[in-house]
């Protein structure tokens, strides 16, 4: 029977933790920081949404400029620092020694940080470009590809300085993130704002920035943390090991070719949306390996495992219907409508943010040698972020469908379809202001564990006997 | 799995594959489009927008209009598009050549734009609806200067609702740029290419 690697690293506070202690923890607590920013400008973009007439004489906050805001301080500030973050965290701990060049991070994550919050003000300011998820004002962008290879550095000096040969799935999924991210910014940037490539060619490269932002990167980091801390809190290791790299190219190969699931109808060739549908397909069977092989996060136990387990469900589901939108025959109904940003919302805040959110509660304590400093506010966080997420979403999709109705009925106005829309937008809003309150008191609880307000460890506290005892059995 | 530089290998391979095939395969297909000329209506389509009109889609942008219009008109039967009036054709890749950047947005909370200036012949009701707003529309007040008459009145005020006596509205030159580009915008000419493909005929029966 072939050995199954497992993440077996001791799950101790180590010398590899203690020694990253202060650039780990300056990534998570920017990306906390920037998840706080972008839910102050989730709930305007969210009341614009139903009270036009709100902020509209603030030309820094137009409806479209709000939402950018939000979208990029939401992608850009929360996701890519608490994703790196999580990376060289694991990176580091699987390579076998404490990370070097660490103060390359340290150095790309204020670069990083001062990039992202002067393109916030370009783009308040009237300098954004109008392609989703590459809102940022060109001049930022050749600042954010340096800053994030500084990031990345100890990252991959720890991967190809491994101890061990053997790579584990977590390490594969790191290091896609690690390298594919600058590549496919520095391919988008130059084809999209530097030397633009004529008509619709535009939106279809933008399309294709957008799936692989999902594909390439994003998804990659989750799907890290996921594979790091499954064995480590389930005490099982993966019952398809041996699919997993299969499952790992296909999201690679297949993913960005979905980048024409945006433009169905659209004025562009009639292979560029039935590509998204066969590359769709494909990578069905990425989701099918990872159900197989991640199905143990559901009978899990700890902090982190019931964030991870959310995160895992959201992911597949999104990957069902996002599969699904790139029918002609539903987006009939769904393409241009909230449905849209319901789907993004399940993708980035349900799959994606939540499986940080687990990684983040498993690594801070070994990090800082503390357990968190409150554990009344881990639980209202996760009970406030799963009723924000559920609540965002169904009331997006609630409005998504109604306007699809009414887009489909040449006889509704527009001003009636908002009406129909109102209570469900006003949903939206609450559940945005819940959101914001959960990731502030996760803000808050950080910041406490982070400057040693915490308790000591001396008396191991539940959290680690527990989570120790499985690792152990893991490894 | 073992071997890095495999796996370097893949991830350049994955990244560089679908780039080339989805971006530079559109771009070997669509980059050399260029305007169709017609000897009937004398002249090549579709036309070139004015310098005002086309610095008019940089203000656009940076507003992020396309955050609520689209400018896209799908074609007759795959939604409602043509019965609410927003053209008789499908928008092709051609329509777009002209455009530095094109806005075909990705949301429907407003009518789309893309034929705009076939429906809408006059600014007046575009810059009431930006100054005033309406009920599913923003007021952007930031887009005009409102000022004391002094002597002649200008030329470029427009009529607002609720303007206080003796004083004018004059929009902004980003205003003007963009109201001029929101007016160029036409789908109206019909290229080969945008009409619907003819049923096949049924081939006549042989002669027994």
């Amino acid at each position: 029977m072939p050995t199954v690697p497992t993440n077996a690293v001791p799950a101790e506070v180590t010398a590899i933790d203690t020694q990253a202690r202060g650039p780990l923890l300056l990534l998570l607590g920017s990306g906390l920081l920037w998840l706080v920013v972008g839910g102050v400008l989730a709930l305007i973009a969210a009341i614009q949404l139903h009270s036009p007439q709100f902020l509209a004489d603030c030309a820094y906050l137009t409806p479209g400029r709000a939402q950018a805001l939000r979208e990029t301080a939401f992608v850009y500030g929360w996701l890519a620092n608490a994703g790196l973050g999580l990376a060289l965290w694991i990176l580091g701990r699987l390579g076998g020694e404490p990370l070097r060049g660490l103060n390359w991070a340290v150095a790309g994550t204020l670069f990083w940080n001062l990039g992202i919050a002067a393109g916030l003000v370009g783009i308040a300011t009237g300098d954004m470009t109008s392609f989703t998820l590459l809102q940022l004002p060109r001049y930022v962008l050749p600042l954010l590809v340096f800053a994030y290879a500084c990031i990345a550095l100890p990252g991959v000096l720890a991967w190809s300085g491994r101890r061990a040969d053997m790579m584990y799935a977590s390490q594969w999924y790191a290091v896609a993130a690690l390298f594919l991210f600058p590549w496919l910014l520095m391919a988008s940037q130059a084809v999209l704002l530097w030397w633009p490539v004529r008509g619709v060619v535009q939106p279809i490269a933008a399309g294709w920035h957008v799936q692989s932002m999902w594909t390439l990167w994003l998804a990659p980091l989750a799907l890290a943390v996921l594979h790091y801390v499954l064995p480590k809190v389930s005490g099982r290791t993966l019952p398809a090991y041996e699919w997993a790299s299969l499952s790992f190219w296909t999201l690679l190969f297949a993913g960005a070719w979905t980048g024409g699931r945006h433009l169905v109808g659209g004025p562009v060739p009639a292979w560029i949306p039935t590509m998204a549908v066969v590359a769709g397909s494909l990578l069905l069977f990425h989701y099918l390996v990872l159900v197989i092989n991640c199905r143990g996060i559901m009978g899990a136990e700890g902090t982190g495992a019931g964030f991870l387990r959310f995160g895992f469900v959201a992911y597949v589901l999104f990957g069902g219907l996002d599969f699904l939108a790139s029918f002609r025959s539903l987006a009939e109904g769904s393409q241009f409508t909230l449905v849209e940003p319901a789907l993004r919302e399940i993708g980035l805040y349900g799959a994606i943010s939540m499986m940080f959110f687990g990684g983040i509660y498993y690594a801070v304590p070994r990090l800082t040698n503390r357990v968190w400093a409150s554990g009344a506010m881990i639980g209202g966080h996760r009970v406030l972020v799963i009723a924000g997420i559920v609540g965002a979403v169904l009331a997006l999709a609630i409005a998504g469908n109604s306007q699809g109705s009414a887009l489909l009925d040449p006889k509704v106005s527009f001003a009636e379809m908002a009406n129909q829309m109102r209570v469900s937008l006003l949903a939206h809003t609450a559940a945005q202001a819940v959101l914001l309150a959960a990731n502030l008191l996760l803000l808050v609880n950080f910041l406490r564990s982070a400057c040693c307000c915490g308790t000591s460890t001396e008396a191991p506290p539940a959290l680690f006997a527990v989570e120790s005892a499985k690792e152990g059995s893991a490894s | 799995m073992k071997n890095g530089p495999l796996l370097f290998t893949g991830l350049f391979l994955a990244f560089l594959i679908s780039f080339a095939g989805l971006v530079l395969g559109a771009h070997g297909q669509l980059g050399r489009l260029v305007p169709y000329h017609d000897d009937t209506e004398g002249g090549s389509f579709p036309q070139r927008v004015s310098g005002l009109a086309a610095r008019g889609q940089a203000v656009y942008a940076d507003l992020g209009c396309a955050a609520c219009h689209t400018q896209q008109v799908r074609r007759p039967g795959f939604g409602s598009d043509k019965d609410r009036g927003w053209g008789e054709r499908q928008s092709v890749a051609r329509d777009y050549i002209h455009q530095a950047r094109p806005q075909l947005g990705a949301s429907r909370l407003g009518p789309d734009l893309a034929n705009l200036g076939s429906r809408q012949k006059s600014d007046e009701a575009l810059y009431a609806l930006l100054h005033g707003g309406s009920a599913t529309h923003p007021a952007y007040k930031f887009l005009f200067e409102t000022r004391t008459i002094a002597g002649e009145p200008s030329p470029k005020a427009v009529k607002v609702a609720g303007a206080a006596r003796g004083t004018e509205t004059v929009p902004t030159e980003r205003a003007r740029a963009l109201v001029a580009y929101l007016l160029s915008l036409s789908t109206a000419y019909d290229y080969p290419e945008a009409k619907p493909l003819a049923p096949i005929a049924k081939a006549p029966e042989a002669k027994k």
